[in-house]
């Protein structure tokens, strides 16, 4: 992207210390993170990863780094917390709020905070006592908040943090719709990763308080640059092994066990002791008709159902391998612990990372 | 029983009113903003310095009466200013013991408030004295909280003003010392009227803040 990002943090430390005790101290260290107009970018990592506090770096509550940040949008950046507090009062005053601080006539903030309340469904709950509202209500009203600034940078903590599945699809529509009809950048972070490739075209992954990958959301998926960042975005199945040699087609042969090999499309020279990662829904099983290379067969451990989806443990050689299923439909249904069954990998699905 | 002096009644009444008005003005200007910082920021003592807001709330009233008499005293150090036996001694008597009840009880009523709650309010972009007058705006119920127990502690109180005031008639007497004279003097009707006149005052003053506080709540 060559266009010029709206907000862009470039250096960026903090330093979290407990007074005299390194120990339980916590830094944030990011050397450059761009954030562009209409984009999303989701920032996953664990707890305690410094998520929370980069967001909080970014909208500027952090004084002691405010020099590592610059805002090239016109409009204002707008941080919602994974807890938004309310003042006491109603939705509409709270909607309201924020306007005071932007010296805004009073036409245009009644005709701004009707559109907010509009955009995310709150128009019914306008005189509602904000303190009565419930937790997906409350994640509404805050975004309201947030759009009636006109913010140009939108950041989110957390957004669907502890909502039901219904109000989070809900608010992840609406919140897809509010920026692109706006033009808003947006960061959101979250240690929900479906949640974020709902909005997100781009992925950072945060992981001790270091931006260890920052990426197309597509790449960082099939691609984590380390086994800890594969584990993070649902690449479990993650498997050592040493490149032995090439095959005919010239992909790097990986021994994962004596008489067990996997041939990936790699360049890791011979005798590089690798972690082949591969995501569930590339290992198939029993595949007559495909032509995905079968690389062996392998016994089904035990089966998970979540109702929609069927996760399958196989044994194969020393190694196990996880799939998954739909639900209710062909082998999903059918598959039993015990059941011998044909493994095939596509070499160009299995990615290879150092150890 | 002796011609009861309706207009005496008045002048000490409207005195009362006059002095503790006052006094919870300036407690209130004073007090309000030292509980707003104390609410807001960190620093070496902060901790001693609640504390000792918190022990002020049970100051005993003829404590204060005696400190400030012996600084405004003639040869006090602020004896130059000729403050002793005024309303205004009684004035600052009055402030020094409202003053721990505000800032004690207000900084109460914030630190109920969430903890990033002011952190938010700036990430609303709202900042500067807008950001105050919300802040002020959400403990307002417990703000008056504050008022009612410190108006309660100096309305009624009578050793402060009777040791920096002097209780003379016509320039410092306010209802507690008259009602002390009263009683003193064996003038039992006096006494009694007095007593009635500040008990209705302080029932009223307390309903009215009362109604304000419980009305107002969203």
């Amino acid at each position: 992207m060559n266009r010029q990002p709206v907000l862009s943090a470039r250096d960026l430390h903090v330093v979290r210390g407990a007074q005299g005790r390194p120990d339980l101290g916590f830094t944030l260290s990011v050397e450059a993170l761009d954030l562009h107009a209409g984009e999303a970018l989701a920032v996953i990592g664990p707890n305690g990863a410094g998520k929370t506090t980069l967001l909080r770096a970014l909208a500027g509550l952090e004084p002691e780094c405010a020099r590592a940040i610059t805002s090239r949008s016109p409009r204002p950046v707008a941080l919602v917390f994974q807890r938004p507090i309310m003042l006491s009062g109603s939705v509409a005053y709270n909607v309201r709020a924020p306007l005071w601080g932007a010296r805004v006539a009073a036409a245009q903030t009644s005709r701004r905070a009707a559109a907010a309340l509009r955009r995310f469904g709150l128009e019914g709950l306008a005189e509602r006592a904000a303190s009565t509202l419930s937790g997906g209500e409350l994640r509404r009203v805050a975004l309201a908040q947030a759009f009636v600034r006109e913010a140009g940078v939108l950041l989110l903590d957390e957004p669907f943090d502890d909502l039901d599945v219904a109000a989070r699809e809900a608010l992840t529509l609406d919140l897809r719709t509010a920026i692109r009809d706006t033009g808003t950048a947006l960061a959101l972070v979250t240690h929900d990763l479906a949640q974020a490739l709902l909005l997100a075209e781009r992925i950072a992954v945060l992981l001790h308080g270091r931006l260890v990958q920052l990426g197309p959301h597509d790449t960082v998926l099939r691609k984590p640059a380390t086994p800890e960042i594969a584990r993070l975005v649902g690449m479990s199945n993650l498997l050592a092994g040493v490149v032995t040699g090439r095959d005919d087609a010239g992909r790097a042969v990986v021994e994962l066990a004596p008489e067990q090999w996997i041939a990936a499309d790699s360049d890791a020279p011979i005798g590089a002791r690798v972690v082949a990662g591969v995501r569930p829904e590339d290992v198939k099983i029993d595949v007559g008709r495909g032509d995905t290379p079968v690389i062996g067969k392998g016994r089904v451990l035990r089966t998970l159902s979540d109702g929609s989806l069927v996760s399958v443990w196989i044994g194969w050689g020393g190694v196990e391998l996880r799939t998954l299923l739909i639900a209710g439909r062909g082998l999903g249904h059918a598959l039993r612990a015990g059941d011998i069954v044909s493994l095939a990998i596509r070499p160009d699905a299995i990615h290879l990372m150092r150890e | 029983m002796t011609a009861f002096d309706a207009g005496a009644i008045l002048d000490a009444t409207l005195r009362t009113l006059a002095v503790s008005g006052a006094a919870l003005a300036l407690a209130v200007a004073i007090g309000l903003p030292v509980a707003l910082f104390l609410a807001q920021r960190d620093f070496p003592g902060r901790r001693a310095l609640v504390s000792c807001v918190n022990a002020g709330m049970g100051l005993p009233p003829v404590v204060v009466g005696l400190v400030v008499a012996l600084c405004l005293w003639r040869s006090g150090p602020l004896g130059a200013f000729g403050l002793m036996y005024s309303k205004s001694a009684m004035v600052i008597a009055q402030v020094l013991i409202a003053l721990p009840l505000i800032v004690g009880l207000s900084l109460a009523a914030t630190m109920a408030l969430p903890r990033d709650w002011h952190v938010q309010v700036r990430a609303l972009g709202v900042t500067g004295w807008r950001a105050t007058w919300l802040h002020v705006r959400e403990i307002r119920a417990g703000l008056l909280a504050a008022v009612i127990a410190a108006l309660g502690g100096i309305v009624s109180e009578v050793g402060a003003v009777t040791m920096v005031g002097g209780n003379l008639e016509g320039e410092t007497r306010v209802l507690t010392t008259g009602i002390l004279m009263y009683t003193q003097m064996g003038r039992y009707s006096e006494a009694l009227g007095l007593s009635a006149v500040l008990l209705g005052l302080t029932l009223v003053l307390a309903g009215a803040l009362t109604a304000l506080q419980q009305g107002r709540r969203a």
